[in-house]
């Protein structure tokens, strides 16, 4: 599938920074700021962070609404990364203009609840989008952090070109497709609804952190009944933290209930690559054909 | 048995609504059951033992049932009532057993989207009988709204049976009692407490409904619920109120709240915001938010749910719903 790239930037282009679902305070975007401005970028903050919300949100759906149209129109800004994820884009997706943004696409960083808007803007428009660390994620980033370094690298143009160790349950074999996904939970959400993608010859990543075990099988059950396993071209698992269990164990960890899922399918899987809700985070071009190598001493992602 | 089945007309009223193949197909009524009628007890879902079953063994002897004891009753596979496989072929069984006349599920916990599709429905659906629980037993019904238009049951199940019938609170025992009065086509009294949250109007339509968090789950499979022109009917324990708040969206987004013809809040054991991330809106504020576009009736803190107050209520028969500034009706047509 022929996908828009947006332009990728150049020094001193402006990265603007919202968040459109969760409170983040001011001060927790500053090791992300001075980064970008060291790389060369221009930032500009949107009113969205550190606002005066004082509950869940980082500001009522209409001002959360407001502030990432006015990024996603502003010409002056030539990307968008956002600050947290959380929860709140589902409650004002439906009213995002993509008029100006379809004309002149820009790069939307995310992941997490961001997860919804790329799962939207690729069902709708084609246009890429890049699943990655977000600003919270610069606090704790040493000098040269390699996932925090891998955003550099993609709003730069560089080829995305990952490997990470195999793992017992992979399965060998390499795929090109589509590479698309997000968190589990955001992408069983959107299913049915008008952010829901097809998943035929993708390479479909997903993660996910914090959910019952039980959940976790019950959402892949939804994808697999939902025909998302049919026809994908592989399959990227990336990290399953923090998740808990009931009072009676659910008897399988994260990973065991992919494999038995993915049972009766032939497709690659490669366990354990490094996306999810941790340290180890890559920035994944979502929409931009790929090759999957997973093979015995190794996995490879790289951009065709 | 010999009780002819009910042929029901598919009713629709909602605006505008677009026909699907689903819609042609007119819905049946299980036949009521007559003392000496048998109900099996499964687990297609969460684990139980034979001695937690006995309280609901011996209470509906007491009404005049034989009890039909699953091979899943007492088997246990870590959180399930046994392994897939025995859950299946013990569902299978007593779906397609003539001489079983209702199924109750011992208890929902998490199990039921793992076979629904290795499930054959077509001797039931040429004989169907009453399919008894909700909860994780949603999918269950979930199948029969979206594919075969059948009716069922949702209330509580054996692990809901009090010990000793005397000591149960009145809602309880009345609750329980509501099953019988299902399962034998009594008329069912609802004892609404009227809330101020409460939006007021009328309508009829088939009840569809049940666990939310298992019906987003559902969105986009053979079991997604049909919801255009009927009375829709929600539930759900121990969620966050954002994740509500999403379950909600995913209802609106997957097209589920605009063509109601009313809209029935059961319980919502909501668990409580982590420190500092105070959601700022109550169940009551995420539903009006999400039918505020809409005229069709709603109505709060209806007995259904996680809780001791849980009546049966029919899924795939036909209700009216009239709200008005200080009381509620909800009955059968």
């Amino acid at each position: 599938m022929a996908q828009i790239l947006p332009p990728y930037l150049k020094n001193g282009d402006t990265i603007g920074i919202v968040c459109p679902a969760g409170y983040m305070a001011a001060e927790k975007i500053v090791p992300c700021v001075n980064t970008l401005k060291s790389w060369g970028f221009r930032v500009k903050i949107g009113k969205t962070v550190g606002g005066i919300s004082s509950n869940y949100f980082s500001g009522t759906d209409t001002e959360r609404l407001e502030d990432l149209q006015e990024m996603l129109d502003d010409e002056e800004v030539a990307a968008i990364l956002f600050g947290r994820g959380g929860y709140g884009l589902s409650r004002i997706i439906d009213r995002i203009s993509f008029k100006k943004f379809r004309k002149s696409p820009k790069w939307i960083l995310g992941y997490s609840d961001i997860s919804l808007l790329h799962a939207h803007i690729y069902a709708n428009y084609e246009i890429a989008t890049a699943h990655t660390p977000m600003a919270g994620a610069f606090q704790d980033a040493a000098p040269g952090d390699p996932f925090t370094q891998s955003v550099r690298d993609l709003l730069i143009g560089k080829k995305m070109s990952y490997s990470c160790e195999p793992h017992s349950f992979n399965r060998k074999g390499t795929a090109e497709g589509v590479l698309m996904g997000g968190n589990l939970t955001l992408v069983a959400h959107a299913v049915g609804s008008s952010s829901d993608f097809k998943t035929k010859g993708l390479i479909l990543f997903i993660e996910d952190f914090g959910e019952y075990l039980y959940n976790i099988d019950r959402m892949l059950y939804q994808l697999d009944r939902a025909g998302k396993f049919n026809k994908p071209t592989a399959l990227v698992i990336g990290s399953f933290t923090d998740l808990k269990d009931t009072e009676r164990p659910f008897g399988k960890d994260a990973y065991e209930i992919i494999r038995d899922i993915l049972a009766p399918y032939d497709f690659p899987v490669c366990y354990g690559f490094p996306v999810g809700h941790v340290k180890e985070n890559y920035a994944l071009k979502c929409g931009v054909d790929c090759i999957l190598k997973v093979g015995k001493e190794r996995v490879a992602l790289e951009e065709a | 048995m010999g009780s002819p089945l009910l042929a029901v007309p598919a009713f629709r009223s909602g605006p505008e609504v677009k026909k699907t193949i689903w819609d042609e197909l007119p819905w049946r009524i299980p036949p009521y059951l007559k003392s000496g009628d048998t109900i099996g007890i499964t687990c297609p879902a969460g684990y139980m033992t034979r001695a937690e079953i006995e309280p609901a063994v011996r209470i509906m002897k007491e009404w005049g049932f034989n009890l039909r004891i699953g091979k899943t009753v007492g088997l246990r596979d870590f959180t399930f009532g046994g392994t897939d496989e025995q859950r299946l072929s013990d569902l299978q069984q007593m779906l397609d057993d003539p001489s079983v006349q209702a199924i109750m599920c011992a208890r929902g916990g998490y199990g039921c989207v793992r076979i629904i599709d290795q499930l054959d429905f077509r001797k039931f659906a040429e004989k169907p009988k009453w399919i008894v629980g909700f909860s994780d037993i949603t999918v269950l019904h979930a199948q029969l709204n979206h594919g075969l238009h059948i009716a069922s049951i949702h209330s509580k199940m054996c692990n809901s049976f009090p010990e000793n019938p005397g000591d149960a609170e009145k809602g309880q025992w009345d609750s329980i009692v509501s099953i019988q009065q299902a399962l034998t086509g009594k008329p069912i009294e609802y004892p609404i407490v009227y809330d101020p949250g409460n939006r007021v109007g009328s309508g009829r339509g088939i009840l569809a409904g049940g666990n939310l968090k298992t019906i987003e789950t559902l969105a986009g499979s053979a079991s997604d619920l049909q919801t255009d022109g009927m009375i829709l009917f929600l539930e759900d324990a121990g969620e966050y109120l954002y994740s509500i708040d999403r379950m909600f969206y995913n209802l609106k987004r997957t097209g589920k709240l605009k063509n109601l013809n009313g809209l029935l809040i059961g319980g919502f054991r909501v668990k409580p915001d982590d420190p500092g991330d105070d959601f700022g809106k109550s169940v009551y504020n995420i539903v009006h938010d999400q039918v505020a576009a809409y005229k069709y009736p709603v109505c709060f803190n209806f007995p259904v749910g996680h809780q001791k107050i849980n009546y049966a209520l029919k899924c795939g028969v036909q209700y009216d719903l009239s709200i008005s500034e200080d009381k509620v009706i909800f009955r059968e047509t």
